[in-house]
């Protein structure tokens, strides 16, 4: 039963729907709520406390992402009490995490969300606990790289793992201080369940998990070029952005989750197997075989003309109907189109088809 | 994902069997209940009875058992080219100095016996009264109905007893409201409160008012599955609980009940982290609300209560709740109250609720050496100067003076030990036990416990700089009890003891 | 697919057929498996016990290649029992008695003795299907990869047909695409019966109209399609062919046809970015550009065009597709307009396509999630779910459809079935994931999946090299024994260049769109000390 109801958000009187959260709300009236542990793909958590809000009577800051509102709540946001939590929070983060020259915590090839909230805080200079976390140093899978002492222990990457992929390959290992993100028997994520979707890396809000393969100073770079494009393996139409640097697709991100239909997935394929695009085996010029059956470099205008001669003869020769035409379903729409345009107008047949059965 | 067959509550006991959280247990546990094997790894790496395989000592360090040398004993043991392990309050700070044998046997180092009350049939636990077998308030519950037990629950004013006080009626009343007909009664039996070892002695002197308790609540809220979630270092009281069922024949037959071990993780204590482990999970907090009277139990109503707190329903159903209520004195009931530390008989003392430090001191023999100080209810409750020996320990005047009642699980240290070093035994305690799960407690208690460190090393007060601000924001940011009240012992020291925190 | 691809997490109930979807479509799996955490029904049909069977709540585990038999059973049960919906079927379709007298024969219990499905879980199958309001049926290859795959398909949209299962969200008839852009290519025209946007080039006003706009006289017959080319290629009846970006040689089945026909080619011309078995054939070799290089639209499984959009440059003298295209064109005689972008193109698609008149780039840019067709014109929204308003036009017909074999069934000789598929890890003929470090490493080479009877039974142990042979040909892969096959099934990808799967299969096609057989092909298995010399793969060796 959804019903609309008001709440006071910060002094002002807003609508709500049942059952949605403060974050709900607040996304919605543009009220900024900070968070890390938050990700729309997975169940709350409430883990991160950095999102905590004064839910009037309600002896305890409450978590935003969790908090379902009811009618008449009154929800305070930007309080003393929320920003001394916010401040100690904040310092509490920066004594367990790996600090630059610039006293903030390390940014490294992705975005660190944690140095931002900490450069909205003073710092306290809270000497570092050197939590005892383990990593995974011999893990020797190509892509997926974490960095124990960049980890909030937010827990969004296994959240992801175990709510969304599902492959359960990752896990919370330990108690306390020695908490720490792990596989079982430490090994590497090759001899596991993982299927290397890379979410993990992608929901990761500090950039504990990071590419291999990507520079690690692609965010320091600071405007470097994104395409948004759409991805060239499956039919489910995924949508990427391909990040450039020196011509080159250097990483392959997801848009954020809730605008395209993959919510901010990719897997293995549209995520890593982009090595392709610049391989030293790529054809890089056109080639005609020769007398001998040798394969030998031509221009352009020599291969368009080989290929136009070659398809005009046996046309003459033969008929239109001695002609195929195969086209790719990997091609572009526009490719396709003038594939069968090309068979059909320049050429009189109908034979023209592509790899197809669904 | 986990198959729709997979057996994951399971996992933590097969684990156990199988040697621990090693890479072929967890292969083996996984083939065996189709749970993947990073969860069987994460879970069984939290708890520190199966986290680390291999025989070895465990000697306790809590606080009575710090007072009574357990560093030396350690050292002795090390000496002796035994490998050991220190861990977290094992219960029996009566006995102290307690270990578990590389067989898990209890070895203590004590020269008392327990203590408790003499027997007293108006008590409502009464320790060392007969057992009583009849499981006549079961009867006498069925005859009256829930409507006639759940007011005479509320009219006996009983709060739960495992610390948090909360009034007993309105969870029965929440969960006979509850749609859902599938509910479970759970008996948190977790007892590792340091200081606390009241649930022990229930169990192991009248195990039988536990169980007619908890039959009691389940045929009031209209179920019969019960679930007793017993810490995993009490063995002989797991058999006591296991021979009772035996004993009551009959009487109980038309129950489930399954006891479960825990596998060493404090935080289990906390109801929402016991159902986690209940359910083969990490033992990690739920967000609340959902309150377990709703959303408990693999997601279904739960009634959960402390040891105590059931054993008291058969005397209120047989006695009536005015006769309960009238044996407290500024609050309602009876109370078993822990004593341990620098005292002359330690144990268990059935009390009218309200006695002050002196009464309690009196019935348990009196004090040894010159008393300082008393930590009231267990670890959480931080320290109070001996100044206030004559405050009604309950669980309003407690709050008022900034600790809590909690387990009533009373220490006292006399004027031999640093508060300083007391504090930092503690919060050693709480950041082993923490769960990692927010940040607040994580990163906090350890962080108290390091600068505390470094103040009893070189004596500069300046390691306290931000104590005031980490403290505060444990307890408002943390997401369970455990965090919230972490900073307590090193806070309350430093208020009450200032010239054991100067520069030395 | 009538219905989209986000729908999937509120469906109530998901039937799966001829789907390994967490393999060859993960991300539509994330969506599954999301529906399932939240309590969706999951029934899942695959000869193979594949991951998404493990967290079904019902696995009908038949036998290759009688699919038929198992949702005749299913009609069978949901008229039976009384579970159509009766007001759907008078209001939007025709013939059902056709199928009720059909079907009536299709009981569970014999049904069992051929599928090898349990009867009562066929019922159940049934019954959850017909009673739960948003339930969808997911399928692709599997269904499709028969010389009965048409059949197979009616058979599903009798079921959809039958409970009224179109038109509602979460719920519908949804082939599952396999590649970026076939849905695409199809609505493009690149068929031999259809201009762009399925109008028949038999159709003599639609001829007309395709010669108005594009100046030139058409051919007024049908084409050949894929399978019938390689067939009278292989004859010497087709004497040159152009193929652009797709490696026939392994991707077709029955290869060693393949490999004949173009040895007989006049000409062949291939317009490719790597070097694969087919360019080895080519007479010309044009480099094209891979997406990253390149601007135009793909449209995926739920009719959504999206745009693609050019990254980087391509390498060398290596040139975007539909710039070689236009070039061929002029060069030899017809005069191809001379398109200034993508978009261009695109315009005129979009002019003579009247699903997709109301797209433009304009419109894709402003819309980043896509618009789906149909959409008629440029006010129009897109259509996520078809026929949510009951059928566009008119009645749908229920077909009536009789169970036939497979085109080659196990006999002595060939006593195993192989089924063929892809995997997660690589993609198609893998010229672009062998090059990458994660596919290459986690599957390095052929492998046959095998049941521990079978294996026993041939002395094979996990890890053997075999040597699979069909009456096509032979080929080598590393056994692994496997507890998701059946007994007497195998399975193998169909990935690897060196070791091709094709070889294997057979290329019977389906009666109507002449799809091959991957699915079902009677193969013996043998153990073997060492492999033989495999053909040298160049592709591997430059990493």
């Amino acid at each position: 039963m959804n019903q609309s109801f008001q709440i006071t958000l910060d002094g002002q009187t807003v609508t709500a729907h049942t059952g949605e959260t403060v974050f709900d709300v607040a996304k919605r009236e543009g009220v900024s709520i900070p968070s890390l542990c938050h990700d729309s793909r997975l169940e709350p958590a409430g883990a991160c406390r950095v999102c905590l809000v004064e839910v009037a009577g309600q002896r305890r800051l409450q978590p935003g992402c969790a908090w379902v509102v009811t009618p008449d709540m009154q929800i305070e946001t930007q309080t003393d009490r929320i920003q001394r939590h916010r401040t100690v929070l904040y310092n509490l983060y920066m004594a367990d995490h790996e600090i630059d020259d610039a006293g903030l915590p390390v940014e490294t090839g992705n975005e660190n969300q944690l140095r931002k909230l900490c450069q909205s805080v003073p710092s306290m200079g809270l000497t570092p606990i050197q939590a005892p976390r383990s990593g995974r140093p011999l893990d020797d899978n190509p892509y997926i790289k974490f960095e124990p002492d960049l980890c909030i222990l937010c827990a969004r990457c296994t959240r992801y793992c175990d709510e969304v992929e599902a492959v359960n390959a990752i896990t919370l290992a330990n108690r306390g201080s020695e908490t720490t993100i792990a596989t079982a028997g430490q090994r590497s994520l090759m001899e596991t369940t993982c299927e290397l979707c890379g979410g993990c890396i992608d929901t990761c809000p500090t950039g504990a998990l990071i590419e291999k393969k990507a520079p690690s100073n692609l965010v320091q770079l600071g405007e470097i070029e994104s395409f948004r494009s759409t991805c060239n393996f499956c039919g489910v139409g995924c949508q990427l952005n391909l990040h450039v640097q020196n011509d080159r697709v250097v990483k392959v991100t997801s848009p954020p989750p809730g605008d395209t239909l993959n919510d901010g997935n990719l897997c293995i394929k549209g995520r890593f197997a982009y090595d392709f695009i610049h391989h030293q085996d790529r054809i890089t010029e056109p080639l005609i075989r020769d007398k001998n059956g040798q394969l030998q470099p031509a221009t352009w205008e020599q291969a368009i003309a080989a290929t136009a001669n070659g398809l005009n003869a046996v046309r003459e020769k033969h008929g239109p109907d001695a002609l195929g035409f195969i086209s790719s379903s990997r091609c572009t729409g526009e490719e396709n189109y003038l594939m069968q345009k090309l068979a059909r107008a320049a050429f009189g047949t109908n034979n023209i088809h592509q790899c197809a059965a669904t | 994902m986990q198959k729709p067959d997979s057996q994951r509550e399971k996992i933590i006991e097969l684990l156990e069997h199988a040697g621990g959280a090693t890479e072929d247990a967890v292969a083996q546990v996984s083939r065996e209940t189709g749970v993947p094997e990073a969860d069987i790894w994460g879970t069984g790496k939290f708890y520190s009875l199966i986290a680390t395989p291999g025989k070895r000592v465990r000697i306790c360090d809590g606080l009575t058992c710090q007072m009574a040398g357990a560093d030396e004993l350690a050292k002795k043991i090390s000496d002796s080219g035994q490998a050991y392990e220190r861990v977290s309050c094992l219960g029996q700070c009566d006995l102290a100095i307690a270990t578990l044998t590389e067989d898990m046997k209890l070895k203590t180092y004590g020269k008392n016996e327990t203590s408790v009350t003499p027997n007293d049939p108006n008590l409502a636990i009464n320790l060392a009264g007969p057992v009583d077998l009849s499981y006549a308030a079961l009867n006498k519950a069925r005859q009256l109905g829930p409507a006639a037990v759940i007011e005479q629950l509320e009219a006996s004013g009983l709060q739960g007893r495992g610390g948090a006080g909360f009034p007993a009626h309105i969870k029965w009343k929440s969960l006979r409201a509850q749609t859902e007909t599938q509910r479970y009664v759970i008996c948190n039996a977790d007892e590792a409160e340091p200081g606390t070892f009241k649930d022990r002695e229930t169990i192991l002197r009248q195990p039988h008012k536990m169980l007619e308790g908890l039959a009691i609540a389940a045929a009031m809220i209209e179920t019969t599955d019960i679930y007793i979630y017993i810490r995993g270092e009490y063995g002989h009281e797991y058999e006591s609980i296991n021979r009772a069922i035996e004993e009551s024949g009959d009487q109980l037959s038309e129950f489930n009940f399954t006891v479960v071990r825990g596998h060493g993780a404090y935080i289990c204590g906390e109801e929402t982290a016991l159902l986690e482990s209940l359910e083969g999970k990490r033992g990690m907090p739920r967000l609340k609300p959902p309150f377990p009277t709703e959303s408990g139990f693999r997601g279904k109503p739960s009634l959960i209560h402390n040891v105590e707190t059931i054993a008291c329903v058969p005397s209120i159903v047989h006695h009536g709740g005015q006769h309960f209520k009238d044996l407290g004195r500024t609050e309602a009931g009876s109370k078993l109250y822990c004593i341990s530390g620098h005292i002359n008989k330690p144990g268990v003392y059935e009390l009218p609720l309200g006695v002050t430090l002196d009464e309690l001191v009196a019935a348990a023999g009196g004090y040894l050496g010159t008393p300082l100080a008393f930590s009231p209810g267990g670890a959480s409750s931080g320290f109070l100067p001996i100044e206030m020996r004559t405050l009604p320990l309950d669980y309003k005047n407690l709050a008022d003076a900034g600790s809590m009642m909690g387990s009533s699980g009373v220490v006292v240290l006399n004027d031999t030990v640093d508060m300083a070093q007391a504090a930092g035994w503690q919060l050693e305690f709480f950041e082993r036990e923490s769960c990692g799960q927010c940040a607040p407690c994580r990163i906090g208690s350890r962080y108290l416990r390091r600068q505390n460190d470094d103040y009893l090393k070189h004596g500069d007060p300046i390691a306290f700089e931000h104590a005031d601000d980490v403290a505060w924001e444990m307890e408002e940011g943390s997401i369970c009890g455990l965090g919230m009240v972490a900073a307590k012992p090193l806070e309350s020291a430093r208020e009450h003891f200032p010239d054991h925190f100067k520069t030395k | 697919m009538t219905n989209s691809i986000d729908e999937i997490r509120d469906t109530d109930m998901m039937f799966v057929i001829g789907s390994n979807t967490t393999e060859a479509h993960p991300i539509i799996a994330m969506e599954m498996k999301r529906a399932r955490q939240r309590g969706a029904k999951l029934v899942v049909a695959d000869p193979r016990k594949i991951w998404l069977a493990e967290m079904a709540d019902l696995h009908l585990q038949l036998k290759p290649g009688t699919d038929v038999w198992l949702l005749s059973a299913m009609a069978n049960v949901i008229i039976s029992e009384n579970l159509y919906d009766q007001a759907f079927i008078e209001k939007h379709t025709t013939d059902f008695d056709h199928v009720v007298e059909k079907v009536k024969s299709y009981t569970p219990e014999e049904a069992e003795k051929i599928t090898g499905v349990p009867a009562e879980d066929i019922r159940t199958a049934a019954r959850w299907y017909a009673t739960t309001k948003h339930a969808g049926i997911y399928y692709t290859l599997g269904i499709t990869e028969h010389t009965h795959g048409t059949d197979n398909v009616y058979c599903l949209a009798n079921l959809v047909l039958m409970t009224g299962h179109l038109g509602v969200k979460s719920a519908g008839m949804n082939p599952l695409r396999g590649q970026n852009n076939v849905q695409g290519a199809n609505d493009a025209g690149a068929t031999p019966v259809y201009y762009p946007g399925y109008q028949k080039v038999t159709d003599v006003s639609v001829k007309s109209k395709f010669e108005t706009a594009w100046g030139v006289g058409l051919s007024a017959h049908d084409g050949l399609n894929l399978n019938e080319m390689m067939k009278e290629m292989a004859k010497g009846n087709l004497k040159a062919v152009y193929v652009m970006g797709e490696d026939i040689v392994i991707s077709e089945p029955n290869v060693t046809k393949v490999e004949t026909g173009l040895n007989r080619c006049e000409f062949v011309v291939c317009q490719e970015i790597f070097h694969n078995e087919t360019t080895r054939f080519a007479d010309v070799i044009l480099p094209g550009a891979c997406f990253a290089e390149k601007d135009g639209v793909f449209t995926n499984s739920d009719r959504r065009i999206q745009r693609v959009r050019k990254a980087v440059d391509p390498p060398g003298k290596a040139r975007p597709d539909w710039r070689i295209l236009c070039d061929i064109a002029r060069t030899s005689g017809y005069a191809m307009p001379n398109y200034l972008s993508t978009e261009e193109v695109f315009a005129e698609f979009a002019s003579l396509t009247p699903q997709i008149k109301g797209i433009s780039y304009q419109r894709l840019e402003a819309t980043p999630a896509g618009l789906q067709w149909p959409c008629p014109d440029e006010n129009h929204p897109g259509t996520p779910t078809l026929h949510l308003d009951g059928p566009m036009v008119g009645t749908a017909p229920f077909q009536a459809v009789d169970y036939r074999p497979s085109a080659e069934l196990p006999d002595n000789d060939y006593p195993l079935v192989l089924s063929t598929g892809r995997t997660l890890y690589h993609y198609n003929s893998a010229t672009q994931t062998r090059r990458d470090a994660g596919p290459a490493t986690k599957q390095r080479g052929n492998f046959i999946e095998i049941n521990l009877r079978d294996a026993k039974r041939l002395g094979i142990q996990h890890g053997n090299r075999v040597e699979v042979a069909s009456r096509r040909g032979t080929i080598c892969a590393e056994a692994w024994i496997s507890p998701r096959v059946r007994v007497g099934c195998i399975w193998m990808p169909m990935h690897f260049a060196e070791n091709r799967a094709n070889l294997l299969t057979n290329d019977a096609g389906d009666s109507v769109t002449g799809t091959g057989e991957y699915k079902v092909c009677a193969v013996k298995v043998r153990a073997v000390e060492a492999l033989p010399n495999a053909p040298a793969n160049a592709l591997l060796e430059t990493r």
